[in-house]
């Protein structure tokens, strides 16, 4: 009997292969919906035109998709409570570009290093628009930060005697706020950082500014986690700090007129630990907003009866702004069997560009349409490094050198954690809200590689001597044999 | 290789156990036995279609080979290996 009685098209030869299917992979058709897997323009811009003008990889940033995110999250925070105001995280993304959009949006800059204060400054962010945290302020910049007004947020208590002795060289009273940390109950407690409120250490930082002729505690900052996936967390958070802020009134040198709640609002993105998908998984910026305003609301509502203003509320939001207006396009370059029967893919892009895979399962779409069955797929990145996994299972139909792929949501902690590792940077382009595309970080080459390196004398030829060898007979360098430039 | 796939091959005909298999043209195949479902590539839809009619892994890889005008000996292998991956899910 003939089997091509049963089939009238028996594709082309590839080894036979069987794919059990996952549960919850399916569609109520007992079909996968690769139609929903395939994309042919980024943030409203052609891929392929992309990679023809900006190279492969490359990562796109959707303007109006940022402006709509930022908009949308500080409407669900300030509708609840007036005083609410967003500072932009710029370690979740600082490429000048992004932190302009949302500087023109509102957003203050809050930095946590020297280099992104120095940045933030030239970025043209007056002083008194950033928030400067994080446990390493060197003194030279806490003491441009003073001068520049900058609302310092004290990690520890060597800190709060650098800023002691700052404020005092400069004979300036100074308002500062302290980083606490303390167990919501909800969220592993980051106890490394801040003043640790249980313990008492928010005590005896209180107890030295009290002491202090220089320092006046004006905010109460906390940060208590990453990817927090319950709303709940926050509420619990707020109330704590604003018992603490009651329990403060009064005391010398405190006035606080500033909550910083941090950041932590997760994105739509896919944990890998996490089985549901984000669309269920994670909770809507509005039930984040509501924990959090009503908490503050409520604790500080005393305020009120003794004729207080409400403080002011920071939030610190990075990845839930950022996050899914950013994708990366990336080609396949080759593809392989894996000895185990896996699909395995080698992309252009891998862990270098992409830190946020060694946590995220990314959404991978297919710019064209692909014949042939879903397979359990590896995408591996071309680093020389067993690591270099970009998804370690996937369902994809096969896959061809030359084919591209878009990667999200990838906006938070990938321009900013990249490595320069083996490969070159590649460029990072705006789709503009006017239309239009423009690169707002420049793809590096070996000038920008090389730029940073410097070479003694001694290692100014390739001779261990240092002297330089005469020529060879056809006057090329006598061990390389070639011309040296 | 050769012996532990044509063991698989007999195990999995016994019962008339292969034909009970649900195939759909697409690809989608469903073991009754167990509720799991499957999805094939187009030569493992071919293959299995082939199989479930009987036929040897050497008449399997012999109408292979005249199909995709590939030699019989890599059309084996890939029956062979095909067969080890079945035994694995059903
Ligand atoms: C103090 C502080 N604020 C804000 C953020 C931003 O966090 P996310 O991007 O999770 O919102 C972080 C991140 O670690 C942080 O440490």
């Amino acid at each position: 009997m003939d089997s091509s009685a049963d089939f009238t098209d028996i594709g082309t030869w590839e080894p036979p292969f069987i794919q059990p299917h996952k549960m919850g992979a399916l569609n109520k058709f007992g079909q996968r919906t690769v139609r929903d897997n395939i994309t042919r323009e980024v943030f409203g811009v052609p891929v392929s035109d992309l990679v023809r003008r900006y190279g492969s990889p490359v990562f796109v940033v959707g303007e109006k998709h940022l402006r709509q995110n930022i908009r949308r999250i500080k409407t669900a925070f300030q509708q609840r409570y007036n005083l609410a105001v967003h500072g932009w995280s710029y370690k979740t993304n600082y490429i000048s570009a992004i932190c302009r959009i949302l500087h023109q949006e509102g957003s203050l800059a809050e930095v946590v290093s020297k280099f992104e204060y120095e940045k933030a400054r030239f970025l043209g962010v007056p002083g008194d628009q950033i928030i400067f945290n994080g446990p390493n302020k060197p003194k030279d910049i806490l003491r441009r930060a003073i001068e520049d007004g900058a609302l310092n947020q004290a990690d520890h208590m060597d800190e709060l005697k650098m800023l002691e002795a700052v404020a005092e060289e400069l004979d300036k009273t100074v308002k500062i706020g302290i980083r606490i940390n303390f167990d919501t109950g909800f969220t592993e407690p980051w106890s490394r950082f801040g003043f640790n409120l249980e313990s008492g250490q928010v005590n005896e930082a209180i107890n030295f500014i009290s002491r202090s002729n220089h320092l006046r505690l004006s905010s109460l900052h906390s940060h208590i986690g990453t990817f927090v996936l319950e709303p709940r967390a926050y509420a619990e958070q707020v109330r704590i700090m604003c018992e603490l802020m009651r329990k403060l009134e009064g005391v010398e040198n405190v006035a606080i007129d500033t909550i910083d709640v941090g950041g932590g609002i997760p994105s739509r993105n896919a944990l890998q630990t996490i089985y549901l998908p984000p669309e269920q998984a994670v909770p809507d910026i509005n039930e984040y907003a509501d924990a959090i305003c009503e908490a503050l609301l409520a604790g500080s509502r005393y305020r009120k009866e003794i004729g207080k203003d409400l403080p002011r509320l920071i939030f610190e939001s990075g990845r839930a702004v950022i996050d899914d207006a950013e994708v990366l396009i990336t080609s396949v370059v080759g593809t392989k069997r894996l000895p185990d029967g896996r699909r395995a893919a080698i992309l252009d892009a891998g862990t270098n560009l992409l830190f946020t895979a060694y946590w995220y399962n990314h959404q991978v779409k297919m710019t064209r349409n692909a014949a042939g069955s879903e397979e359990e797929t590896v995408l591996y990145g071309p680093l020389c490094m067993n690591i270099d996994v970009v998804r370690h299972s996937i369902s994809l139909p096969p896959l061809a050198a030359g084919d591209q792929l878009v990667i999200s949501p990838v906006g938070a902690y990938n321009n900013t954690q990249w490595l320069q590792f083996i490969e070159y940077r590649p460029n990072v382009v705006l789709a503009q809200e006017s239309g239009g595309c423009s690169v707002i970080r420049q793809a590096e080459d070996l000038g920008v590689m090389m730029a940073q390196d410097q070479i003694p004398a001694h290692l100014a030829s390739f001779d261990v001597s240092g002297k330089v060898r005469p020529l060879n007979r056809s006057g090329n360098h006598p061990v390389l044999n070639r011309k040296l430039v | 290789m050769t012996m532990a796939a044509a063991e698989l091959l007999k195990e999995l005909s016994k019962d008339d156990r292969l034909n009970r298999i649900a195939i759909s043209d697409t690809g989608f195949i469903f073991d009754p036995q167990t509720g799991q479902s499957f999805t094939l590539n187009r030569t493992g839809l071919v293959t299995l279609s082939i199989l479930k009619r009987g036929s040897s892994i050497d008449e399997t890889a012999e109408q292979l080979s005249h199909q995709y005008g590939i030699t019989e000996e890599t059309a084996v292998n890939s029956v062979e290996a095909f067969l080890l991956q079945l035994g694995r899910y059903l």
